[in-house]
């Protein structure tokens, strides 16, 4: 076990510096100025210069690069008698850092906690921005998966139990139709109809967060039904799926020689279902949760977009438009972690509920 | 589970429902409060609220006193020096002595200028100061305070528009304490001496600003300004959410109009849809933005020393090809002027009615291509014309017109980034730019065509260069009146038309629905949103 979390922690390592040496490379080739895009329509040469020097943009290439791979490592290499590159001593920056070895009067090796920089356009630090939405994301993906997870295999159960029912074909209807429905139109058509046309009724808002500021700026208040719409509209598309997935998966279940054999020793069909048919046809509906749950986080985007939910993927969306380096590549870092981590659950999950497989 | 949903849901919303605040949705999003980076309407609107210069604009775009109450322009128009009012005081903050904000002095205006010149400040409004005597040892950097309340500030060369310059956000006072206490993060901690100060901001969720109890300003009857507690604003992206919010009442404005509302709202010839009257009101106006092709036309920058488009006559032929009329009707519900005059929006003094422009004349245009040797456009290659996403429709009704007369256009559709930079680098030959007004002088536009505004130094994209246009511009700038400068800048712009490297487009319309809660509401051609006048039923 020990090994296999240490193959998959160097695993991620090297996916995260494969990602952000891929990212800072696409910029860089792609036609587009970020000193540019921070300016208004005025770009006269000196305004243009001070951008560059302020985004560090006028070093060469690779010094960018090995620069921002060194701000990225919690093991940096800084000159301490430089002002520009001491910058580990500030604590706003970096938190606790200690200077691990010093190798000479102008070169010290450092423990840090990674620097992901500040954003181009708000000029806010990349993690602040990062650390203030994401779990907003992963509140809405949280609840939208709890909501699909327990209807759909609900749903699912029942389908598959009561086969060929009008029941089984309503639900098939249902969960096709959430599959089919594209996010940004399910979205405005449930903001629509809950929040405006019987918003009177469901007391339900178009817009806002977990926490509402009130107009004056006195308070924040917690309020919890704001995210009841984003999460119904987010979780239609894996309650389709696992609806589906858990009535396949089960009547397979349910067809197999050992399900049979139990029924002829005269075991009561109800406890043979919930106690062996159920729990041995939700491998592949773990699989496709853990696989939902991953995308959700990266791709909530329409959902954030419409319901104006503060979350990541609308930061990053945002990013890439106005060509925010450090925020895109802040946020595809995240994105990559969290699957990996997302991955490293679901393969321990897979030898709880599996006994046949083992982790290695 | 729907039980617990029902519980949830039917708790009420906690808003003060009745509190005499001004709330509008800002769908860009806002990344700073500091004036040395507001270079867009987004940033601007919020930030004049908290911020103040020397001078401000009327909405007739005439330039009134601020903190400054009075100036004085040296005969040879190079020193500029104000006397400023001592009533001015920086918002109650932690930066200062005890938390109370203290008085506002010609020093702060020194600092705050030299604080957008300098490149360690990274402002986007560094060229507004091009114009100041930064070499003068007397002056620091072109600026130099007399006492607490005189300021003067020393000029390289007479640049008349220069006061109407001062009126900009970047050119706002602010306290050396706070930028000093928060460094980089000033621009989410503003401390200025505008109508209203911040009191919260979260990022993307509200920016909620409050009434400065001690601002300077007073109405004609001596009350003092603002009359309301509070402006909130949200950040709603979905433009569409944005305008069902507004339906709802949760907003009290929207800024003009989203293709998806837009006949909703509006009928067909721009007017209020009957249905909203009485509930909404809604205000409009000329909006100094010109939107254009533009073309570089010079054989020594082209890849093509033969392009068809270094013949006046096939520009010109574009430029007379399509009827600007109908595309603002079919495409704008009239939400703009078709420009038939020259580069100059309407909206500007002495630019209202068109003189030299051109307007639609498919007899003439196919004339000229007959002359250049295209006869309904035989022989003639086809021309790429490279814009952004937002501006397809109005080149797809150009490509349908022009091809009527055998004009044959490429749409390129290229992303914003790509676009700015190929645009800067000379990699577009026929594009679509716009120029937004800085400041209410026609030198604005321009100077967009003077030699040394080349791009990638300047918004010359078009690389035009005229000897005569650049002597025109001299001229103008020789004179302190504006009647004076008028018939330079004619004689400019019709240069430019008459060229057919600039083919005008349209000149923006301001629109705004207001809740008819509001009171007060104006409009002015710089689009500012002046919120210290207005008032709000209860």
């Amino acid at each position: 076990m020990l090994a296999y979390l240490a193959k998959k922690i160097v695993y991620t390592l090297l996916v995260t510096i494969g990602v952000a040496s891929l990212i800072f490379a696409l910029f860089n080739l792609i036609p587009g100025d970020p000193a540019r895009m921070v300016l208004g329509q005025h770009t006269d040469s000196a305004s243009v210069k001070a951008a560059r020097t302020d985004l560090g943009l006028d070093l060469p290439v690779g010094i960018q690069y090995l620069k921002y791979m060194n701000d990225l490592s919690p093991i940096s290499i800084h000159n301490p008698t430089n002002q520009a590159s001491n910058i580990y001593l500030d604590k706003t920056i970096y938190g606790n850092t200690k200077p691990l070895i010093r190798i000479n009067t102008n070169r010290v090796i450092v423990l840090k906690a990674p620097y992901l920089r500040r954003s181009y356009q708000s000029r806010q630090p990349v993690a602040r921005i990062i650390a203030a939405t994401l779990p907003n994301t992963f509140y809405l993906a949280i609840v939208s998966i709890a909501f699909a997870t327990t209807l759909g295999i609900g749903m699912g159960v029942l389908s598959a139990v009561k086969k060929d029912s009008l029941l089984d074909k309503f639900f098939l209807v249902i969960s096709a139709m959430g599959m089919a429905l594209p996010s940004f139109f399910a979205a405005i058509l449930i903001g629509w109809i809950f929040a405006i046309v019987f918003g009177n009724i469901t007391g339900l808002n178009l817009t806002g967060n977990l926490w509402v500021i009130d107009d004056l700026g006195e308070g924040v208040h917690l309020q919890l039904k704001n995210i009841i719409l984003p999460a119904l509209t987010l979780g239609l598309r894996p309650l389709g799926v696992i609806t589906q997935l858990t009535r396949s998966s089960l009547l397979e279940t349910l067809s197999q020689d050992y399900i049979r054999t139990a029924r002829a020793k005269g075991l009561k069909y109800s406890t043979m279902v919930i106690k062996h048919a159920i729990p041995n046809s939700l491998n592949p509906v773990v699989t496709s949760v853990s696989g939902w749950f991953a995308s959700m986080m990266a791709g909530v985007i329409f959902i954030e977009y419409i319901f104006s939910w503060k979350g990541f993927g609308f930061v990053m969306v945002n990013a890439l438009n106005s060509y925010d380096v450090p925020l895109v590549i802040g946020c595809v870092l995240t994105i990559s972690i969290i699957f990996s981590i997302v991955n490293l659950i679901v393969d321990i999950l897979y030898a709880l509920l599996d006994p046949k497989v083992r982790l290695g | 589970m729907v039980l617990l949903l029902l519980v949830i849901a039917c708790k009420p919303n906690r808003q003060n429902g009745n509190a005499l605040v001004f709330r509008y949705n800002e769908s860009k999003g806002i990344t700073t409060l500091d004036p040395a980076y507001a270079r867009n309407l987004a940033l601007i609107w919020p930030v004049s609220q908290i911020f103040n210069g020397l001078v401000q604009l009327s909405d007739s775009l005439t330039i009134e006193p601020a903190i400054a109450k009075s100036w004085k322009i040296s005969d040879d128009g190079l020193t500029y020096s104000f006397t400023l009012r001592n009533d001015v005081y920086f918002h109650d903050s932690q930066v200062f002595k005890g938390g109370i904000g203290r008085r506002v002095t010609a020093h702060d205006f020194v600092y705050s200028f030299n604080r957008i010149l300098d490149p360690l400040t990274a402002s986007t409004g560094l060229w507004v100061f091009n114009a100041l005597d930064v070499d003068d040892p007397s002056y620091s950097k072109g600026c130099r305070a007399l006492n607490d309340s005189t300021l003067e500030l020393r000029l390289r060369k007479p640049f008349p528009p220069f006061l109407g310059l001062l009126s900009m956000p970047y050119c706002y006072v602010v306290p050396h304490e706070a930028v000093l206490y928060y460094g980089k993060d000033f621009g989410r901690n503003p401390v200025g001496t505008g109508p209203f100060y911040k009191k919260l901001w979260r990022d993307g969720e509200k920016l909620v600003l409050r009434r400065n109890p001690k601002y300077f300003e007073c109405d004609s009857s001596g009350l003092r300004l603002p009359y309301i507690e509070g402006i909130s604003i949200t950040f709603i992206p979905d433009k569409q959410s944005e305008f069902l919010e507004f339906l709802n009442g949760k907003l009290d404005f929207l800024s003009g109009v989203h293709t998806a509302s837009k006949d909703e709202l509006l009928t067909r010839n721009g007017n209020l849809n009957p249905k909203y009257a009485g509930r909404l009101n809604m205000l409009t106006g000329p909006y100094l933005n010109t939107e254009y092709i533009g073309i570089i036309a010079d054989s020594l920058l082209l890849k093509d020393r033969m392009s068809v488009l270094l013949d006046a006559r096939v520009r010109k032929a574009i430029a007379l090809g399509f009827d600007k009329t109908r595309m603002m009707l079919y495409l704008r519900n009239n939400l703009g002027f078709p420009a038939n005059n020259g580069f100059v929006p309407t909206g500007l003094p002495g630019f209202g009615t068109p003189t030299y422009g051109v307007g639609f004349n498919p007899k003439l245009a196919t004339e000229l291509l007959a002359q250049a040797g295209f006869s309904n456009g035989v022989g003639l290659p086809e021309i790429t014309v490279s814009t952004t996403d937002d501006y397809l429709d109005i080149f797809e009704y150009i490509q349908h017109q022009l091809g009527k007369l055998g004009i044959r256009l490429k749409i390129e559709v290229l992303p914003g980034a790509a676009y700015r930079d190929m645009l800067a680098n000379g990699k577009l030959t026929v594009f679509r730019g716009s120029w937004i007004a800085d400041y209410p002088d026609p030198e604005n536009y321009m100077a967009c065509f003077i030699t040394s505004s080349f791009a990638p130094n300047g918004p010359n994209y078009i690389r035009y260069s005229n000897p005569l246009y650049d002597k025109l511009y001299d001229k103008a700038m020789l004179c302190s009146s504006y009647i004076d400068r008028l018939t330079y800048y004619r004689q400019m712009d019709s240069l430019l038309v008459s060229n057919a490297v600039v083919i005008p487009l349209y000149y923006d319309k301001i629109v705004r629905f207001v809740s008819t809660r509001i009171e007060g509401m104006t409009v002015n051609p710089m689009n500012f949103l002046e919120l210290k006048n207005i008032k709000i039923k209860r």
